[in-house]
C-alpha cells in the first residue's frame, strides 16, 4: 500500500470517528472529510477536477431531497399526528393493545418520516398518554424506538441508507418490496413479540382512556386530504413510472413539486425544516468514499471479500449481512451504505441477495446500544425529560437482543428467500 | 469513564424544542386541555411593572384566574343547558 492510500484511508476514518462520537455535527464531519479529499487528491493527481465533480451523486440527492419535502408537507398537515392519536384511540387504554398500537404506529410512520422525527412524535404521544393513563412510560418509548428503526426496511424510501442502497445499487421500489417486504413484516411480529414478553410485567394495568377525536387534532381538512393523496401518488408512482425507465429521483422531485403548490405555505418555511444534516452529510461523505475509490483500495477491499466467501453467494450473504449489521452497531448506517455500495457494487457479489443482506444489515444495527443511532438517544433524552432514566447497560441489553434476534431471523430469511447453497 | 459518561449525557440533549412542540399538541388532543394567554400590562399602570411581572408566578393568583374560570364556565353551562331545552 503505498502513502497516497495510507492518507486517503486515515481522511476516511477521520471523518467515521468525527462523525460516530459527534465531535462535530455529522454533516461537519463529512465535509471536513470531503475538503481534505478533494484537497490531497487533486494536489497528489490521484484524480482530475472532473472526476471530483462526479462523485456526488446527483440522483440520491434529489430523491432525499424530494422525499423530505413531500414527507414535511405531509407532517405539517398532522397526517402522521392523526395515526398516532387514531393507533393511542383504537387501544381503548388496554395496556397490551396499547403496546401493539404503539410499536406498528412506529414502524409505519418510519417507513416515512425520518427516524428522529418519528422518534420526537411518538415519543410525545407515548408520554402524553402514558400520565393520562398512569402508565410507565419507558416499555413503550423503549419500543417504539426499536420499531422506528425496524420500520421502512423493505421500502426504497424508508431510510437515507436504502435510498443510497437503491440507487447505487440500481434497485427500484418493487424490488425493495419483492425481496424484503415479507420479511420486514415478520420482523414487525417478531420484535413486537419478544417486546411484549420483555416488558409485559410492566405495562400497567388497564385504565378507561379519555374520549377525543382524533379529527380534531386537524387544523386544516384540505391540506391534510391533498397530503395523504400526495403521499399514496408517490408510492404509485414509484411504482408505475418505474416500469417507463423515469427513475426514483425524477418521481420524489416531481411529487415534491406538487405537495409545495398545493400546501399553499410558505416554501421558505419548508425549506427551513428539513433534514439538511443528512443531505450534506451523504454529499460530504460520497465526496470521501469517491476518492478513497480512486486509490483502488475499495477494489482490493472487495477482490479480498470475494476471496474470503470463495465466491458463494451464500457466504457472501451472510457475511454481508452480519459485518454490516454490527457495523451499524457503532457508525451511522449511512457511512455503511456508502462505504459497502462500491465494495459490492464492483465484485461479482453484486447480486440480489447481497444488497438485500446489505439493506438489512445497515437497518437492523441502528438500535442495538444507546449509541447506534439518533434515534435510541432521542428515546432516552425524551424519557430524561419525565424524569426516568435508563441505563446503558439496560438499554444495551433488550436492544442487543432484538438486534441479534433479528439479524439472526434475516440470515434464515435470506438463505430461503434466495435459495442459498451452502 | 466520567468523560464518556459525560459525552453520552450531551447526546441526549436534542431537539428539546421540537419535542416540546409535539408534546404539547399531543396534550391538547388526549390529555387535559390548557389554554395559554399573553396578557399585556394594562394603560395607566406602568409604574407597576414588576408586581405586574411576578403574578406570572403568584399561586394565589393563579387561583384567582381558575375561580374565574370556573364562574365562566358554569355560565357557559347554564347557557348551553337554557339553549338545549325546548
Amino acid at each position: 500500500m503505498d502513502s497516497t492510500s495510507i492518507i486517503f484511508i486515515l481522511i476516511f476514518l477521520l471523518t467515521i470517528l468525527l462523525s460516530a462520537t459527534e465531535t462535530v455535527p455529522m454533516s461537519i464531519a463529512a465535509l471536513i472529510g470531503a475538503l481534505l479529499t478533494g484537497w490531497f487528491g487533486l494536489q497528489y493527481g490521484v484524480f482530475s477536477y472532473d472526476d471530483a465533480l462526479s462523485f456526488i451523486d446527483m440522483r440520491l440527492i434529489a430523491l432525499i431531497v424530494g422525499t423530505l419535502i413531500v414527507v414535511e408537507v405531509a407532517e405539517k398537515s398532522g397526517l402522521f399526528r392523526f395515526g398516532a392519536l387514531y393507533a393511542v384511540k383504537l387501544s381503548g387504554g388496554n395496556p397490551g393493545r396499547l403496546f401493539v398500537s404503539i410499536c406498528v404506529i412506529s414502524a409505519a410512520v418510519s417507513m416515512f418520516l425520518s427516524d428522529p422525527t418519528a422518534i420526537l412524535l411518538v415519543a410525545a404521544a407515548t408520554v402524553t398518554v402514558a400520565k393520562v393513563l398512569n402508565y410507565d412510560p419507558m416499555p413503550y418509548i423503549l419500543s417504539g424506538a426499536i420499531m422506528i428503526n425496524l420500520g421502512g426496511t423493505s421500502t426504497l424510501i424508508g431510510s437515507a441508507s436504502n435510498m443510497i442502497i437503491g440507487v447505487k445499487a440500481g434497485l427500484n421500489f418493487t424490488d425493495f418490496i419483492a425481496y424484503l417486504a415479507i420479511c420486514e413484516f415478520a420482523l414487525w411480529g417478531l420484535t413486537i413479540f419478544a417486546l411484549y414478553m420483555l416488558f409485559r410485567g410492566r405495562l400497567g394495568q388497564k385504565r378507561a382512556l379519555p374520549s377525543y377525536n382524533p379529527w380534531e387534532s386537524i387544523e386544516d381538512r384540505k391540506l391534510f386530504f391533498r397530503s395523504a393523496i400526495i403521499l399514496v401518488l408517490l408510492v404509485v408512482l414509484f411504482l408505475v413510472l418505474e416500469n417507463l425507465g423515469v427513475g426514483p429521483e425524477a418521481v420524489a422531485l416531481g411529487c415534491a413539486i406538487l405537495a409545495l403548490v398545493l400546501s399553499s405555505s410558505d416554501p421558505a418555511e419548508i425549506f427551513k425544516r428539513l433534514d439538511w444534516e443528512t443531505v450534506f452529510f451523504i454529499a460530504g461523505f460520497l465526496f470521501v468514499v469517491g476518492g478513497l475509490g480512486k486509490t483502488g483500495i475499495l477494489n482490493d477491499i472487495s477482490t479480498q471479500l470475494l476471496r474470503l466467501t470463495g465466491g458463494s453467494p451464500f457466504k457472501a450473504t451472510l457475511v454481508t449481512l452480519w459485518s454490516s449489521g454490527v457495523i451499524s452497531m457503532v457508525v451511522s448506517n449511512m457511512a455503511v451504505a456508502l462505504t459497502f455500495t462500491p465494495i459490492i457494487g464492483v465484485s461479482t457479489l453484486n447480486s440480489p441477495p447481497v444488497w438485500s443482506a446489505l439493506v438489512l444489515g445497515t437497518n437492523l444495527g441502528g438500535a442495538a446500544t444507546p449509541l447506534s443511532g439518533s434515534v435510541c438517544m432521542m428515546a432516552i433524552g425524551a424519557l430524561k425529560r419525565e424524569n426516568i432514566s435508563i441505563s446503558f447497560r439496560e438499554f444495551t441489553k433488550i436492544g442487543l437482543a432484538t438486534t441479534l434476534l433479528q439479524l439472526g431471523f434475516a440470515s434464515f430469511y435470506l438463505i430461503a428467500w434466495f435459495g442459498l447453497g451452502v | 469513564m466520567a468523560k464518556v459518561k459525560k459525552w453520552i449525557k450531551s447526546r441526549t440533549r436534542k431537539p428539546e424544542a421540537e419535542y416540546d412542540e409535539a408534546k404539547k399538541e399531543f396534550e391538547k388532543a388526549i390529555g387535559r386541555p390548557f389554554v395559554s394567554l399573553k396578557i399585556e400590562l394594562p394603560t395607566g399602570f406602568e409604574d407597576l411593572r414588576a408586581e405586574f411581572l411576578r403574578l406570572e408566578r403568584d399561586a394565589e393568583f393563579h387561583e384567582e384566574v381558575r375561580d374565574l374560570i370556573k364562574k365562566r364556565l358554569m355560565l357557559e353551562k347554564r347557557f348551553r343547558g337554557g339553549k338545549q331545552s325546548p
